[in-house]
């Protein structure tokens, strides 16, 4: 029966999806990054990333070379392979791959709403939006003061209306407001893509819960260590803790106590999955950041969502991983650019 | 004769030295990329390719390179035709790089300032446009708000309430304010929902398409935009309107309020927009010019910097001396030195240099590259050998005895003299025109492998009318020429039996197969038969011929062993199994009579009663002749003892030749690697083992077969190899001799198809008499000729194709051919150029 569902699989739903994304995820390897991070000047980076999968994404920019160039080419290359993969999905991956797109838009109004509220203008704005999470709406964002003119006036028909019915309020917006609307969203999202992710079930479910539960708790801990010393009062803070992680209900409910780091440390030590990323961990040169460590976890996830076959998880963590890669190749690029060699080799390695 | 280079083995290579004068190494590389004949080796291979000597003119060139493809980019974008004279421009020198880079670089500024005044312009004028299309749009929205009841279906719903109610309060349009724009068309919708949103429902949108596509003036792109007016009170809701209009990057516009403003505008609009299509003309013109400069010339630039950057690449792979000169490594084929050394003069007189550059062969144990020179001919059949596997070094290469086997195989199972016709009348055309295709390279990839393979199709269309002359078959229909030797009676079904008195004329039929079996009812039992054995026989000696063309392997190779111990045994198994059967064939066609044909014995029985070891007098069979039961006891045995013997004698004798040498140094592998470290240090060897050595090494260089080192010796691994290539050797022998009657097969199936697209369309259409025979027969002919030519030539063209694609990889090959070798890919500008290799 299996063989059956695989065939059905392959046939109708996004075998030949899955096979270009496997191919798209082969990316630079040991020896590259090794040869990358023996570069002196940024040509030299471009002309090794010439003989890696990335080809000839930069053959027709002009010298100089500046990483925000790269960034931009980097950036673009991701989004022509992911539309053009969305562009051939439908039904069930249709809706996947829009879940993968929600979180850059929420990034995107985050961003939005935070640049207007220290006076910026919208042009600055704009190019630093992640071109996967825009939509119509999106840039007029800006009109809106309170939350509740966010929503009725702007969001209420792009696809982030459902996220957002928690966080409607007549408070006006401020600093802290936004941070809360994102945490706000965020949850609602990620409960939303996990539960969408149990209710598809099958081997998609084993990959993306394990995944989207990382994900969830990585961004309850870190709400917690960010909140300390803040307004934030500990009741609000425990609202905004997604709800369907590990951590979920005991640990969470441990965090919302928590007043300072140790006391974080002391209720992720509980579980397995994440005390070693706590160990060794710590703000002394040589030490890697909890930050680094839970980026290298994410990773290790991704990669092993590879290992199984006719699931969507592939083309989430194929983006996530695309992601990683671009981000470990602007910082090589960086500590070039910047001649900060100490530091070249702080990048997250994908295995 | 030895400079023609033969097809029969690659040619011989050897691994050259030459030491250019950094003055002179661009040129001399130069020479030998027009040239094409040698391989260079990375003699760097562990180093990046941006710490590499030239890789600053590389990046140099990949910078021109850019510039011209955005030069090609722009000419193309006029649709202006690139010049393309064939013309192929040696490399220039380095010096005049930077005179190209000068060049090009002008061009390319000249080019950008072009362009952006086009696109300054150009938004001018689309600016302009769009202030017109509002004029006139807005003027429409304006009078029809007089008359309130005719609103067409395309006012939304919201809106068109709204204003009812605006209407019904008496409130007239000109006390509010109003906001005026263009906005692409995918936008409007949501426009429109965050507007009503936002302003809750306190203003009055109005839009409506403008009909003329307008262009983008940085893209290009024709684009649909919309032109909307927003009615409004107060001025904070103009404030969020205005935020809205540029979150949706809509262009707003300043409109006057009274219709008389908006005509004297109107009219402003319209002469500016005059004024400034001729300005945009004059730019247009003068790209244009420019454009057509570089169109000329764009080819022979392009071709120029490519070469100069395979170069540099090439130069890049060299070995930098520190006493200014360059090491390069290369294989090249042997006969050819002369022209390389000829090619190097050349290029250090051009570059004029003063020293001459050096070329020395080396000596290597290397596996050299394979090198087949082929023509136009012998390349598409050359080409079938090599997708199975490029040869070893200096192995036999199938591919001359291919140009004949391979058609006629194919012709065996595709036999038909009209089929035959066509496809040689079709490779012809090919053949014919192939200097027009070879110049306009055909982008079909299904019709470039054809003409790729023209020859063969050529060769296997005539080999087909012949076969198709012997099976006497033309469209399935056979043609009497020399006069059929049978007397047939007119009976209704007609059998054919020669035994009847007064049927059989007592001659054959001079060539082939007699017409008159095409209407005999035993015609498939007689043909079948026929074929079937023919099939055997045709195998048999391809496979024989396999097995010799081992034979000249091992001479070549001087590998004894593997010739007594190995082929020999092959050689009796295959003739005493399948060489007898065919014997026996041959001697029961030219032996047994008509006449004795009841009492004929089967051969199958024959072969199977041989190895039960049964006398067929004890079952009361006629033996096929006096003696058979002792031929076939002798047969028997020596078949049997082929088999320990191709098994055990080749690892039995190198068990021994290890042990011997382990008597002399604890290990095989030790000995060897002292022998060479001392002959590196005192460039000879004392005086004792001399000859040992010298046999060594002499195995070393002739075998060659890819180990570099002898390994040390694994008794179990080579056995297990012996056991796998005996088995596979005995097996294949029956397996592949009936793979062959394949040939039967398919040349069966090709016959009652085409039997039956004749009976079944074409008879129909003949068998109707009067005009409307005539008239069918016209129209069943264009349905007879088409299937003819999908099933008949083109489907069953292919099987049989295929099918004598894998007789020659399977069962011919296997017999002697490794195919391990890699291909010899020389470093030359054509392939560059057309852009094939980077």
């Amino acid at each position: 029966l299996n063989f059956v569902f695989f065939i059905y699989f392959a046939v109708n739903t996004s075998g030949f999806l899955e096979g270009l994304v496997r191919g798209f995820k082969n990316g630079l390897s040991k020896e590259d990054y090794r040869h990358l991070t023996q570069c002196d000047t940024l040509e030299d980076l471009k002309l090794h990333l010439q003989g890696t999968g990335y080809g000839h994404f930069l053959a027709n920019e002009p010298s100089p070379l500046t990483v925000s160039v790269i960034d931009e080419k980097l950036r673009e290359k991701l989004v022509i392979e992911f539309e053009y993969i969305r562009n051939h999905a439908y039904k069930d991956l249709a809706t996947f791959l829009d879940f993968i797109k929600y979180s850059y838009m929420i990034d995107n109004i985050i961003l939005l709403i935070t640049g207007t509220l220290h006076q910026r203008q919208l042009s600055e704005l704009l190019p630093k939006c992640h071109p996967l999470g825009i939509f119509d709406q999106m840039e007029t964002v800006t009109i809106a003061s309170t939350t509740a003119d966010l929503y009725n006036a702007i969001l209420v028909d792009s696809p982030l209306a459902p996220f957002f019915k928690e966080c409607i309020s007549e408070e006006d917006l401020n600093e802290m407001n936004i941070e809360i609307i994102r945490n706000t969203l965020y949850k609602a999202y990620l409960e939303a893509f996990y539960d969408w992710c149990q209710q598809k079930g099958g081997a998609t479910a084993d990959v993306m819960c394990e995944i989207l539960a990382f994900e969830a708790d990585r961004r309850s801990i870190i709400i917690t260590i960010n909140s300390f010393g803040t307004e934030l009062t500990k009741e609000d803070r425990a609202k905004l803790y997604p709800r369907r992680g590990k951590l979920y209900p005991d640990g969470l409910l441990e965090l919302s106590k928590a007043d300072e780091y140790e006391a974080v440390k002391r209720v992720s030590e509980l579980y397995a999955e994440y005390k070693p990323l706590f160990d060794g961990t710590g703000n002394n040169p040589g030490d890697k950041t909890l930050e680094d460590k839970f980026f290298e976890h994410e990773v290790t996830l991704n990669v092993n969502s590879f290992m199984q076959q006719f699931q969507y998880g592939v083309f989430y963590s194929y983006v996530k991983l695309k992601e990683q890669e671009c981000r470990n190749i602007i910082w090589i690029a960086e500590c070039i650019a910047q001649r900060h060699r100490a530091k070249i080799d702080s990048y997250i390695p994908i295995m | 004769m030895f400079k023609m280079g033969s097809l029969f083995r690659s040619e011989e290579m050897c691994l050259a030295q030459l030491y250019l004068q950094s003055e002179a190494a661009f040129a001399c590389v130069s020479e030998l990329g027009e040239l094409g004949l040698a391989q260079f080796r990375d003699l760097n291979p562990d180093v990046n390719a941006f710490q590499r000597k030239f890789v600053n003119e590389v990046r140099r060139c990949d910078d021109m390179e850019r510039k011209l493809r955005f030069l090609e980019k722009e000419v193309k974008k006029d649709n202006l035709a690139i010049d393309d004279t064939g013309e192929n421009p040696p490399a220039p020198l380095p010096r005049e790089m930077i005179d190209m880079e000068n060049k090009f670089d002008k061009l390319e500024t000249e080019m950008k300032s072009v362009n952006s005044n086009q696109e300054a312009l150009k938004k001018n004028f689309l600016e302009l446009t769009e202030l017109k299309h509002i004029l006139r749009k807005t003027q429409q929205f304006f009078e029809q708000t007089h008359v309130p009841q005719q609103y067409d279906d395309e006012t939304p719903l919201i809106a068109s309430e709204f204003s009812r109610s605006f209407n019904r309060f008496g409130v007239h349009f000109f006390y509010y304010r109003f906001v005026a724009g263009v906005l692409m068309r995918d936008k409007i919708s949501a426009f429109e929902r965050v507007i009503w949103r936002a302003c809750r429902g306190n203003v009055f949108l109005r839009y409506t398409e403008i009909e003329a596509e307008l262009e983008d003036p940085h893209t290009g792109d024709k684009v649909n935009k919309y032109v909307f007016i927003v009615f409004f009170q107060g001025d904070q809701l103009k404030s969020r309107i205005k935020k809205i209009c540029t979150g949706f990057r809509a262009t707003l516009y300043p409109c006057p309020e009274t219709p008389q403003e908006r005509r004297e505008i109107a009219l402003g609009v319209m002469t500016r927009i005059e004024d400034l299509q001729t300005v945009l003309n004059q730019t247009a013109d003068h790209r244009r010019m420019v454009l057509s400069q570089v169109a000329l010339n764009i080819r022979v630039w392009l071709i120029k910097v490519r070469k100069i950057k395979a170069i540099y690449h090439t130069l890049n792979l060299f070995n930098v001396n520190a006493e200014k000169c360059l090491i390069a490594e290369c294989w090249c084929p042997v006969v050819d030195i002369d022209r390389i050394q000829l090619a190097l003069r050349r290029g250090t007189e051009l570059s004029g240099s003063s020293v001459p550059s050096i070329m020395q062969q080396m000596q290597t144990k290397e596996n050299p590259p394979t090198y087949n020179q082929t023509d136009k001919f012998t390349s598409g059949f050359q080409a079938i050998i090599d997708a199975f596997g490029v040869s070893n070094y200096r192995e036999v290469n199938p591919a001359p005895f291919t140009i004949i086997t391979f058609p006629f195989l194919f012709a065996v199972m595709f036999g038909d003299m009209g089929h035959g016709l066509l496809m040689f009348l079709f490779a012809l055309y090919l053949v014919l025109k192939e200097n027009r295709y070879m110049k306009h390279k055909p982008e079909d990839e299904i019709f470039k492998m054809m003409f790729d393979g023209r020859y063969l199709i050529l060769l296997m269309g005539l080999f087909s009318i012949y076969t198709g002359f012997l099976y006497n078959e033309c469209f399935s229909r056979s043609i009497n020429i020399f006069g059929t030797s049978w007397n047939f009676l007119m009976e209704f079904r007609l059998t054919l039996d020669p035994n009847k008195p007064g049927v059989f004329r007592g001659y054959p039929y001079f060539y082939g197969i007699d017409p008159i079996w095409q209407s005999a009812e035993n015609k498939i039992t007689v043909q079948n038969s026929y074929k079937m054995k023919n099939a055997v026989l045709m195998g048999f000696a391809q496979m024989i011929f396999g097995l010799s063309l081992a034979f000249c392997n091992r001479r070549h190779f001087k590998d004894k062993l593997t010739l007594y111990c190995e082929l020999l045994p092959q050689l009796l198994f295959l003739c005493a199994l399948i060489g007898y059967l065919c014997m026996c064939i041959l001697y029961k066609w030219s032996v047994w009579t008509v006449a004795q044909s009841n009492t004929a014995p089967s051969l199958l029985i024959g072969l199977i009663d041989m190895y039960m070891l049964t006398d067929p007098k004890s079952n009361n069979r006629v033996p096929l002749y006096t003696g058979q039961y002792q031929v076939q006891i002798f047969l028997v045995i020596v078949t049997v003892l082929c088999v320990p013997w191709m098994f055990l004698s080749k690892p039995y004798i190198l068990y021994k030749r290890s042990n011997n040498t382990q008597d002399d140094i604890c290990c095989f592998s030790l000995y060897d690697r002292l022998i060479t470290q001392s002959m590196m240090e005192a460039g000879g060897l004392d005086s004792q083992s001399d000859d040992d050595v010298a046999i060594l090494h002499h195995e070393n260089n002739d075998a060659n077969y890819g180990k570099q080192e002898p390994e040390s010796f694994d008794m179990s691994e080579v056995i297990i190899y012996q056991a796998i290539h005996t088995i596979e050797f005995c097996l294949s022998c029956i397996s592949h001799t009936a793979s062959y009657l394949r040939l039967w097969a398919l040349s069966l199936a090709h016959s009652e198809l085409s039997e039956v697209l004749w009976s079944m369309v074409m008879h129909t259409g003949l068998a109707t008499s009067g005009t409307s025979g005539a008239i069918l027969s016209f129209f069943v002919f264009w349905f007879f000729s088409s299937l003819t030519v999908s099933i008949l030539l083109v489907m069953e063209g292919l099987s049989a194709f295929l099918h004598a694609i894998r007789l020659h990889w399977v069962e011919f090959q296997s017999k002697f051919y490794k195919g391990e070798g890699y291909i010899f890919s020389p470093f030359s500008f054509t392939l560059i150029v057309e852009g094939k290799v980077e």
